[in-house]
């Protein structure tokens, strides 16, 4: 059992730490709440079923890139066209977030025509092999790896590169980061696509390698638990929210693991996290960080 | 310009029709709402309009933690939901008569919503937001934990309605009939209750109390500095608030005979949010419209006018939320505020109108630049 915690554990933390990064950089640059965040991974999940079935039947390995990608760009329109006009108003970004999260559950549902209100997503690599006493299958150890790769290059890409360079000057001081000619608006939507295919790519982890289906509602249990996470790790710290997901992952499997058979608990874990972080050390783990950190 | 020529007429309009002091309009509308039933609605109108006025206590306390303390709620679901279980669990464990059960109920939803708001306090802004959802979301989970006391997904069935229906029965009175007189008291009932809530908060927010609660919006460290006690006021502003989300779970779990879950469903926290929108923040009167146009648009224009299909009943949300997306990016206040621009000119129309209300005279005062017509006039006159 204790084997089984330590390794599930890690296989799902390092997800959940993946999601929260994209939801921490969009809040850590531009300042929006994107409570759309879990939609985005329901639409990653979503995508990756269009692409691997029906006419495109692409292989599972490339329709994985096809759909972040897809669904990258569909962030970036959508925050160009939907938040970025209200991105000075803070109920106004909630509300076009909420919105937005409503509006696909209802779409997905209304184009789901055959009534299951679910569909079947492929996984990436068939079999399993055992570890340590732990039956694992391959597409949760590739999940982990590509969540962790993807984890590690982009906390390469944030400190050292150009674009990276000004993602965090914008998180820092906007004037003086449009005083050096940076163009904010090309900055926030390409940390919005950045954070919208990390939420895709988490989406597509957990829809193809432990949940087998995609539905509707799937947007809110991740947007909570991308939440708990940043509360816990700091706003905008790339270290935090690594720590973070490990604790909430962690935490998530022992309550699974000791409660199998009540679902609803689950959801209650981050729930409580929020709650019990908020009323211990209301600044998080690491004290409050405004701008983005390396 | 010709627009500039039409914005006249349009303010003369404004000052000589529609200029109507607004105490007496909010008079009127109160009396038009009171006088609905005289129309005879069907039963199911009758159903949706006793719901509207429960939801239209909702939004409205709603609006006064948020619009007036800027404290972002997206679990006002909670206070509603706590209001509408305790009432129902206090019947069910002991029986006590409704006229017991609801103040114990509100007794009940002001000492938690003071126990919660503690913590809350700590937070603010989309913190603050995530943190009221979570409390919502863990008050519902909770009900799964104790299936035995709150029945899960069945919820608690058969909680006593206000008017039992044998006091309709009477000789020559059909039970179609008798529902429908059933319906009109409960219409009545939750239309003082609208009214009274409303006098409340708009006392609560037209007072001393309210100017603080503004203050504290706008800049909460200056009015710290002016020694008050901010606190206190976001605490208190946050119990009544649910005091009276917690009266209309009440009612409504009065209305249906049941208590289930969905009563803490996240769309009924987000539901004071889309209203808003249409109607207006911060302003008590703006939610209240805002689910009028809401309920009427959804549930009666929809179902009973065009008849949309059950198929496509999903179309009908997605719809309406687009239809909001569209109208915040227009309107980032809501169009609450629009409201507000339009009474702002009515305000100029009345200035003009002590000119004279001969619009075509001041059109063509000194210093503006000809329009498009003047133009047209100059030059016919040249040509006579």
């Amino acid at each position: 059992m204790i084997e089984s915690i330590i390794i599930g554990g890690l296989m799902t933390s390092m997800i959940y730490a993946l999601l929260a990064l994209g939801f921490t950089l969009i809040y850590g640059v531009s300042g929006v709440v994107n409570l759309a965040h879990g939609t985005f991974f329901m639409i990653g999940a979503y995508m990756f079923y269009l692409v691997t079935s029906g006419v495109f039947d692409l292989d599972p390995g490339l329709g994985l890139i096809a759909a972040t990608v897809i669904v990258g760009i569909i962030g970036a329109l959508i925050y160009r066209i939907l938040i970025h006009p209200v991105i000075r108003d803070e109920l106004s970004t909630l509300v076009v977030t909420v919105c937005l999260a409503v509006a696909t559950q209802q779409l997905v549902l209304l184009l789901d025509t055959k009534g299951l209100f679910m569909v079947p997503v492929q996984t990436i690599v068939p079999n399993y092999t055992t570890f340590w006493g732990v039956t694992l299958t391959y597409s949760s150890i590739l999940a982990f790896g590509i969540c962790a790769a993807l984890y590690i290059s982009l906390w390469i890409f944030i400190s050292k590169a150009k674009i990276g360079k000004a993602m965090r000057a914008a998180s820092q001081d906007l004037e003086a980061t449009m005083l050096m000619g940076v163009n904010t608006t090309r900055v926030y939507i390409l940390t919005m696509a950045l954070s919208t295919a990390l939420a895709a790519v988490a989406g597509i982890s957990v829809s193809s390698a432990y949940l087998g289906v995609a539905y509707p509602y799937m947007w809110f249990h991740p947007l909570a638990l991308s939440f708990a996470i940043v509360i816990l790790g700091g706003l905008g710290s790339i270290k935090g929210t690594l720590l973070g997901g490990f604790i909430v992952g962690y935490a998530e499997t022992v309550v699974q693991t000791l409660y199998p058979t009540s679902a609803s608990i689950v959801t209650v874990v981050p729930m409580g996290i929020i709650v019990l972080v908020l009323i211990l050390r209301p600044k998080g783990l690491f004290g409050k960080r405004v701008e983005l950190e390396e | 310009m010709v627009t500039t020529y039409f914005r006249r007429a349009y303010l003369s309009f404004l000052a000589h029709v529609v200029d109507i002091p607004p105490r007496l309009l909010a008079f009127l509308l109160i009396l038009l709402w009171a006088l609905v039933p005289v129309f005879k609605p069907d039963g199911f109108t009758m159903m949706i309009l006793v719901s509207t006025n429960i939801w239209a206590i909702f939004v409205a306390s709603w609006d006064l933690l948020v619009g007036f303390t800027g404290q972002m709620s997206l679990g006002h679901a909670l206070f509603y939901g706590i209001g509408g279980y305790s009432t129902a669990l206090l019947f069910k464990y002991f029986r006590l008569p409704t006229w017991i059960t609801i103040p114990l109920s509100l007794v009940v939803v002001f000492s938690v919503a003071i126990m919660l708001s503690y913590p809350a306090l700590r937070v603010r802004g989309p913190y603050l937001a995530m943190t009221t959802m979570a409390f919502a979301l863990i008050a519902s989970s909770v009900l799964y934990i104790f299936p035995k006391i709150t029945g899960a997904d069945s919820g608690i069935s058969k909680v006593p309605l206000l008017f039992p229906l044998k006091l309709f029965r009477r000789e020559g009175v059909t039970p179609l009939e008798s529902v429908y007189q059933q319906t009109l008291a409960y219409y009545y009932l939750t239309f003082i209750s609208l009214v009274i809530t409303l006098l409340v908060l708009y006392k609560i927010t037209h007072s001393k109390t309210g100017i603080v609660l503004i203050s504290v919006l706008d800049d909460e460290l200056a009015s710290k500095a002016s020694g008050i006690n901010v606190n206190k006021f976001k605490v208190m502003a946050f119990a009544i608030s649910a005091l009276f989300a917690g009266y209309a779970g009440c009612l409504q779990v009065h209305f249906i005979a049941l208590a289930d879950p969905g009563l803490f469903a996240l769309t009924t926290s987000f539901l004071p949010v889309i209203v808003t929108i249409l109607g207006g923040i911060g302003t008590i009167y703006g939610p209240v419209i805002g689910i009028f146009v809401y309920q009427i648009l959804n549930e009666i224009f929809f179902r009973k006018v065009i008849k949309i299909p059950l198929e496509i009943y999903q179309a009908k949300l997605l719809i309406f939320i687009v239809v909001i997306l569209i109208l915040v990016i227009k309107w980032p206040r809501g169009i609450g505020k629009f409201i507000t621009d339009k009474l702002k000119d009515l305000e100029e129309a009345r200035d003009i109108d002590e000119r004279g209300p001969r619009i075509w005279k001041t059109y063509k005062k000194k210093g503006k630049k000809i329009g498009a017509i003047a133009r047209v006039r100059a030059r016919l006159k040249k040509v006579a």
